[in-house]
Parts: C-alpha cells; structure tokens; sequence
C-alpha cells in the first residue's frame, strides 16, 4: 500500500532541480537531497524523533547524477515508507542508497555527461556554423527531453518499483545507446572539420585559374584543417592542456600570417 | 567608465542566473557556451540597439568555447573550468569594447581579444567555484549541528544560503570585470597594429581545431574507426557544405549500429 500522492512526488521531483545548490566538500550533495525528499519524509514519519533521525540520516554523505537523483529519491522513499510500517531497519536504507547513487551515477555521468551533451553539442555546432540563430534553443530543446523525461519519470519508477528499479534501468540498453550518440557524434565531426576551419592561402589566387579557385579553396581547407586536428589530437593524447595548444596554434597562425602563407 | 555601469549590472545579473545552472540548479544547461554566449549577445546587443550583431558574435563565443571545454566534465570533485562565466564575459568584453569601431577588422580583433581573456577568466571563476564550495562545507556542518539540535529550518537556509553563494560570487565577479575592464581591454586593441590585428581573424579561423581535436580524442577510440573517420573528412571535403548531408549520413550510421546492436 503506497501513501505518498502523484503530486507530492512531482513536487519532489521539481525540488530535486536544486539538489546541488549547497554542494560540499563534506556532504556533496546531502543538504539537497534532504531538502528535495522533506516533503515526503514529514508525510511518512510523524513529528518528534523519528522524524529527526529521518532528517539526519539524509544528512549523511551523498553524491550521483543531479539527473538520475530522482531515482534514488523514490527508491528510498519507498523505503522510508517501509520503515515506518517497521517492515525493514535503518542500515537497508542506508546500505540500499548508497549502492544506488553509485550505480546512478556510473549511468547518468556515462549517458548525460560522456555522450548525449558532447552529441547534442555536436549538433549545435553544425547549427551555429551554419549561422542559423535559433542554435540555442535548438541545443535546449534537444538537450533537455531525455533530462526531463528522466527526472520526472525516475521517481515514480524508484518509489513503484522499489529496489527492483535497476531492472528496469537495465530495459534501456545504456551502453548501446552511447555507442550510438558516440558514432553519430563521429559523423558530425567529419562534416565540421572540412568545413568549419578557416585554412586560406594567398597561393591559390595568384597560381589557380579562377574556374578551379574555389574547388582548391576547399580541397586546401579541407586537407589543413585535417592536418591541423591530427596534430591538436595527438597533442591532447600526449596531455598537453587545451589552452596550451590554442596558445601554440595563435602562435602558429600569426607566425604564418606575418610570413604571408596563411591569410 | 560610468557609462558602462547599466551594461555591468545587466551582464552581473545574466552571469549570476547562468552560473546557477551550471551546477547548483536546474542544469538545463543554459550555461552551455552554445547557449550562454548568444543569450548574452541578444540581451547585450539589445541594450546597444545592435541585437543581430550582439547574437552573431554570442555564436561565433559560444562555438568556440563550447569546443575548447567539451571534454570538462563534472564528476565527483572535479570542478572544470567556469566555461558559462567565461562565456558570459567574453560576449560583455568583446561587444561593449568593439561596438564603438567602424572598421570590421577592429571589431573582430576586440573580440578575439576578448576571447583569449575569457579563458583565462574561465580558469578564475574555476577558483571561485572552489571557494564557494568551501563554505557551502562550513554551512553542512552549521545544519547538521541545527538539525541535531531540532532546529529544523536550518535545511532550507542553509540550502538556500548555497544557492545564493553561487549566484553572489557570479553576480560580484561578471560586475567588477566588466565595469573595469572595458577600458583596459579598449586601450590594449589601440595599441595593436592594424597587421598584427588582422593576424587575430586568422587565429579565430583556426581556434575550432582545438576544439574539434578535443571531441576527435574522445569519440575516436580505434584504428579502424579513425580510418573510417579520415575517409569521412575526405568524403565532405569534396562534398557541398550542406548540413542536411551531415544529419543524414549521421541518421545512417546510427540507425545501423542501433540495428546492427539489436542483432
């Protein structure tokens, strides 16, 4: 028997936007996560100590993905809930928490930070290159289905399903899906490097008939802007810092410009 | 510099919001550069009466900044670079400190100026983040020590108070560095020769290099697929620039290796 409304999980699933607010060195995410999870802990424990060890409970150590929080907020309401009926101890909450924010935080960080972001950038750069000046919003909209879809979702499915909900994480094939976003981010990058590097030389005006101008124009940018991405790929493979090679690129680029190769 | 100050305060106040999405709320990734950037431009650009300017350059940022810190990620402890800070700024710099030239080759050096400096920035606010971070952990402890003493409104304050660090330190720092450095920054574009200034247009051609050997590094992890991947780059050299070329080989490819994975 379930005894928290379809509402108030919402409404836990909105406060669950402000998880990190307060995020530290001691707790990390803890002070949001009881902030997120209030409503329904003051719902299932009556006021006095059970309550108050509800609350410090929460206080302890917390960290996973803000996006797949919600998850872990139903699951340990539902056990919250079990608690109060006296069907199960403290320590299954604790022990159960912290397995989950870590098998969430393995899944969220993976899907949301190492493919579905780097992908949905992807695709807005080929907008905004192509000067097109709805790119943001492109970018928000893209970005943000499967973020909502997730944080919303994911506490009903925690506080249905209990304990069972890595099971039905499982139904989503997360590794698939990356590998998908990741060779689709491949492609992307293809099509921008060619395009999207600006290599001209002054030689192919004085040297080219103008009918073959601007098919050189391409094929040069084209085999540059490859050259210099090899280059910048195997310089961050080395560990090179980023800023360390843009600094040795501006250094490259106005050398070039100053001796008249590069325009 | 008084004439600066509404820009300021405008800029402090689109920097504090944005920061707060970048990790302590919502994380709807408005603090993406992809969006941050344009977002500036079209509010900053609205106030000078140069909207459409104001969104180009918030772009042309918001492209090249998006590709320099794709790969920052943020797990656990690691604070990356404050990319929306950088973001932000860059915009304010550029565009307040370029606007007033005539000449489309001054503008674009303030800008690519502006951009070099927002980096660096960017590697500031990383400092400031950190700082935040630690008195967020001093006030863990102060509602921990409350909560055991049942003053349990010391969740929301305390909660609260984080999210009101974050927004503070954003606020304070996008206002001190554009209300001074506007100026500065204008004096420093005056002193480069119109040669060297035109090197800087070259510079900002080839920065998406870095950026897009950055996202090279991260989706490339074989031989084979780095075959694959050139031969692609050659493909869309010789190809037309046309982006529906690229959604649709992209749509391909991952419509195969989805299939190929339910196989």
């Amino acid at each position: 028997m379930r005894t928290l409304p379809r509402t108030l999980l919402a409404r836990i699933a909105f406060r669950s936007f402000f998880l990190q607010a307060s995020w530290n060195y001691r707790g990390m995410m803890s002070m949001g996560f009881l902030y997120a999870i209030r409503p329904g802990i003051d719902q299932l424990h009556s006021p006095g100590p059970a309550r108050e060890a509800a609350y410090l409970r929460h206080l302890e150590y917390f960290n996973t993905n803000p996006y797949f929080s919600s998850v872990v907020m139903g699951v340990t309401l539902a056990l919250e809930e079990r608690l109060s009926r006296g069907e199960i101890g403290e320590d299954v909450i604790h022990d159960t928490k912290e397995g989950l924010m870590t098998a969430c935080a393995a899944i969220g960080d993976g899907l949301f930070w190492d493919s579905w972001r780097p992908f949905v950038a992807t695709v807005a750069l080929v907008f905004a290159l192509g000067n097109y000046l709805l790119t943001p919003l492109i970018f928000l909209a893209i970005y943000n289905l499967p973020h909502l879809y997730f944080r919303f979702a994911g506490i009903f499915w925690g506080y249905r399903e209990g304990t069972h909900v890595i099971r039905s994480l499982r139904q989503f094939q997360f590794p698939q899906i990356r590998q998908t976003l990741r060779l689709g981010t491949m492609v992307l990058l293809a099509y921008l490097i060619p395009n999207h590097v600006n290599v001209h030389t002054p030689f192919l005006l004085t040297n080219l008939p103008l009918e073959y101008f601007y098919f050189g124009e391409k094929v040069v940018q084209g085999f540059g802007a490859l050259l210099l991405v090899t280059l910048g790929t195997y310089a961050y493979r080395a560990r090179v810092d980023v800023l360390l090679i843009s600094f040795l690129l501006m250094i490259f680029a106005l050398v070039l410009y100053h001796w008249g190769i590069l325009i | 510099m008084p004439e600066h100050l509404l820009a300021s305060l405008l800029i402090a106040l689109i920097g504090g919001i944005v920061d707060l999405d970048s990790t302590a709320t919502w994380q709807f990734m408005i603090s993406q550069p992809i969006v941050a950037a344009p977002l500036t431009g079209l509010f900053l650009g609205n106030l000078y009466g140069e909207a459409a300017a104001g969104l180009k350059l918030g772009l042309m940022v918001g492209v090249i900044l998006q590709l320099v810190w794709i790969e920052q990620l943020p797990l656990g402890m690691n604070v990356p670079p404050d990319a929306a800070l950088a973001s932000v700024l860059s915009v304010a710099l550029g565009f307040i400190s370029g606007h007033s030239y005539e000449s489309y080759s001054e503008r674009e050096v303030c800008y690519t100026v502006a951009l070099l400096l927002a980096v660096a920035l960017g590697l500031l606010g990383r400092s400031l983040d950190m700082f935040v971070r630690r008195l967020n952990t001093s006030l863990d402890t102060w509602v921990s020590q409350k909560v055991e003493d049942n003053n349990l409104w010391a969740i929301a304050v305390g909660h609260t108070l984080g999210g009101f660090f974050t927004f503070t330190k954003a606020f304070i720092f996008c206002f001190l560095v554009v209300w001074l450095g506007i100026e500065p920054l204008k004096y420093f574009t005056q002193t480069l020769s119109f040669k060297h200034g035109s090197g800087f247009i070259v510079v900002q051609g080839l920065l998406p290099a870095v950026g897009f050997a950055v996202l090279a590094s991260m989706v490339l992890k074989d031989r084979e697929e780095t075959r694959y991947f050139i031969g692609a780059i050659v493909i869309f050299t010789l190809l037309p620039a046309k982006i529906f070329l690229a959604f649709i080989a992209a749509g391909i490819v991952m419509y195969r290796n989805h299939k190929g994975a339910k196989k």
